[in-house]
């Protein structure tokens, strides 16, 4: 990618300020996504897919806004924002793993849950101001040149979620409700033959993800563009869900590929920014280009990565 | 983390519920009598029993529940429940004006839910009616637009319908062609590619195609009015609810009466099967997505050509989505499918008159439509008189 960027811009130093500021676009727009790859990760591994964490983004991004707003305080609207998205994933979760649903279908039912709910009581937030995140720079490391900016000069949420990444993989592979977890979406039938659960484990595993979501949607909008619009999300919970599959459902590459799109979102104002012309509408079809493009170049070696009972009901 | 919520409803010891027709891909049944009993032998050997009372009675709980759950959010915004249902349904079907209305908004409805349908038969989930339905409108727009006052009318309408199924039909071509070659999931890349399609539209009206004697807005020129679709008086609707009924019954003979759809049948049960059986997998992968992305381009210009007249950005949104979950509600039977896209139209225009009328946000009526589309997902195969 930045590769073909050397061929828009102007060489110099002009394109060395151009790549830091799209690297530090990527680190601030990906992290919304990479907040819901994390907790989709997390429902998928226990067996259940989520298309409605598009939902669970929304939802946060308007619990987060309104508490804020309301609050003052940015992190109220973090636990609202989670809450708001369990709670849309809660309505999944029931769903699929108690009423046996079809998950895609049951997915995109919620989303239009989020979409009528956000509606119903965001309007009167469009033009809300708000007092959200601001960006800290960490002493020291950030004054590394390139990576200080790029990684350590950035809103509260940005360094959780450096955080949540580490402990989201130790959970998942190295503690004990991980192993539920995984084995609840690879053989949930030899949980029974414990005594456990396969259905509580799903369910909470799903409403779980959907407050991470919730957390990724109160990024987006008291972090990053500190407004509320209607739909704001575009699509995002649904890279998140895609990116999940060419992870290979692991945090890391997770958060690898979190930053691919945080990178092609921004690119498009950021060339604007520096006087680039290039069309815009090509750019804002880059995310999703790129999400395919990518699939595409991984998808044969991550198929049997899958956990063997995903999608399926119990 | 916190605790998880226990939810109601648990039942404490989960009976092994039979092999489920919702996650098998669709058709199960029927699957060795090719040759079924007729339509009427079924319906006169149907006779009610205790479990198909208890499954209705279940059911208009189910949604029952939906309509007081729906009153509640309402009632936070303070319109009252009772005036609001009383207004729905004296706007939708009580009102042959409204009526009128709901076919408009069911006939594209139908063609997206059979664009999901088709490849559903060959076990493909298409989610990407949306893209394929604004892909279908802009071709039908670019044709209309080109032909300007040289062609009108009936040829015209044809024109416009032909490059619609095509330019639909690309559009999930190339969601089947990434799947075949790529091994993408096309339940992803479909989705992705109502995005694109919605930007591709997008940068037309914004751009090359935009009305510069217009007031503004990004749209196209209006096609001549010749080109629209006519209204059917009775119907107090455009023709195009009956083109959908056209191709509701044509996609329910080639299911059930074709090889073709027999093919797509056991392509759709099992894959490997049907390659040792020497059928044609990946063909018959390409054509079940090419036929279902002609049928959302189909609805595409319906609506464009019924409605609409001229381009613009959020032409036909969410009409994809509704597509997809008709044609899962009805489990890709054809003629339930029309049925239950009637009932996403009665409440998609309930939703404007709520609009109006209690001065709801457009998006409230999706909330209605959740929990409805929610009431009938959560019945069990168990309690379905099916």
């Amino acid at each position: 990618m930045i590769g073909t960027l050397a061929l828009f811009t102007p060489a110099g130093q002009h394109q060395h300020a151009l790549i830091v500021a799209i690297l530090i676009g990527a680190v601030a727009g990906g992290t919304s996504i990479l907040y819901a790859a994390l907790g989709e990760t997390i429902s998928e591994r226990a067996g259940v897919v989520n298309v409605g964490m598009e939902g669970s983004m929304l939802a946060g991004c308007l619990a987060a806004f309104a508490a804020t707003v309301k609050t003052g305080n940015p992190w109220w609207g973090v636990l609202a924002g989670a809450v708001a998205g369990g709670a849309l994933a809660a309505v999944h979760a029931w769903m699929v793993v108690y009423r046996k649903a079809n998950q895609l279908a049951t997915g995109l039912v919620v989303l239009f849950l989020a979409i009528g709910i956000t509606d119903l009581y965001g309007t009167s937030y469009v033009s809300s101001a708000v007092h959200g995140f601001k960006s800290i720079k960490i002493p020291l490391l950030g004054d590394i040149p390139v990576v200080g900016p790029v990684l350590f000069d950035h809103d509260p949420l940005v360094y959780v979620s450096y955080v949540a990444v580490p402990v989201v993989w130790w959970f998942l592979f190295r503690s004990r409700w991980g192993l539920l977890i995984r084995t609840a979406g690879e053989k949930p039938e030899s949980l029974v033959a414990y005594g456990l659960s396969p259905a509580k484990i799903r369910t909470a595993a799903v409403i779980a993800g959907g407050a991470l979501g919730g957390i990724g949607g109160a990024q987006l909008s008291t972090a990053v563009a500190l407004s509320w619009a209607q739909n704001m999300t575009v699509g995002r919970g649904f890279i998140a869900v895609a990116l999940v599959i060419f992870a290979a459902w692991e945090p890391y590459k997770v958060m690898a590929g979190a930053y691919l799109f945080g990178a092609a979102i921004t690119l498009g104002s950021q060339l604007q920014v520096h006087g680039v012309k290039v069309n815009q509408f090509l750019l804002d079809a880059l995310p999703y280009l790129v999400t395919i493009l990518v699939l595409v170049a991984l998808a044969r070696k991550r198929k049997n990565a899958a956990p063997e009972a995903l999608g399926q009901a119990l | 983390m916190s605790t998880p919520i226990v939810t109601p409803e648990q039942p404490a010891a989960a009976p092994t519920p039979p092999p489920t027709p919702d996650d098998q891909p669709a058709g199960r049944e029927g699957f060795d009598t090719f040759e079924r009993p007729s339509m009427l032998a079924r319906a006169t050997a149907w006779r009610p029993t205790r479990r198909h009372a208890k499954g209705a009675a279940r059911i208009l709980l189910a949604y029952l529940a939906a309509l007081v759950i729906f009153g509640a959010f309402v009632s936070l915004r303070h319109v009252n429940p009772l005036s609001m249902y009383h207004t729905i349904w004296s706007s939708t079907i009580a009102n042959r004006y409204g009526f009128g209305q709901v076919l408009v908004k069911t006939a594209p409805f139908i063609l997206a839910a059979l664009a999901v349908t088709v490849p559903a038969r060959a076990g493909l989930i298409n989610i990407g009616g949306e893209g394929q339905l604004v892909i279908g409108a802009t071709a039908a727009g670019g044709v209309g637009l080109a032909l300007g006052t040289h062609v009108t009318g009936l040829p015209a309408l044809l024109l416009m319908a032909i490059a619609a199924m095509a330019a639909g039909a690309v559009w999930a071509g190339l969601a089947a062609i990434l799947k075949l070659v790529g091994n993408v999931s096309e339940a992803i890349s479909t989705l992705l590619l109502n995005y694109i399609g919605a930007d591709v539209l997008a940068y037309l009206v914004y751009g090359p195609w935009k009305d510069k004697s217009g007031n503004g807005q990004p749209a196209s020129k209006p096609i001549p009015k010749s080109d629209y679709l006519p209204t059917i008086g009775v119907l107090k609707a455009h023709a195009g609810i009956i083109i959908a009924i056209v191709a509701v019954i044509a996609v329910a003979w080639a299911m059930n009466r074709t090889k073709w759809g027999f093919a797509l049948r056991v392509v759709g049960g099992n894959p490997e099967a049907a390659r040792r059986a020497g059928l044609a997998v990946a063909g018959l992968t390409l054509s079940a997505m090419l036929v279902g992305g002609a049928l959302a381009g189909l609805g595409g210009m319906v609506q464009f050509t019924g409605l609409e007249g001229q381009l613009r950005p959020g032409l036909a949104a969410t009409y994809g989505y509704l597509g997809f979950l008709a044609s899962w509600l009805a489990r890709h039977k054809p003629f339930q499918v029309a049925l239950a896209a009637l009932l996403i139209g009665i409440i998609a225009v309930a939703g404007n008159s709520l609009e109006l009328s209690s001065h709801l946000p457009g998006g409230a009526v999706d909330v209605l439509m959740a929990l409805v589309l929610l009431a009938v997902l959560s019945k069990k195969q168990s309690a379905v008189a099916a």
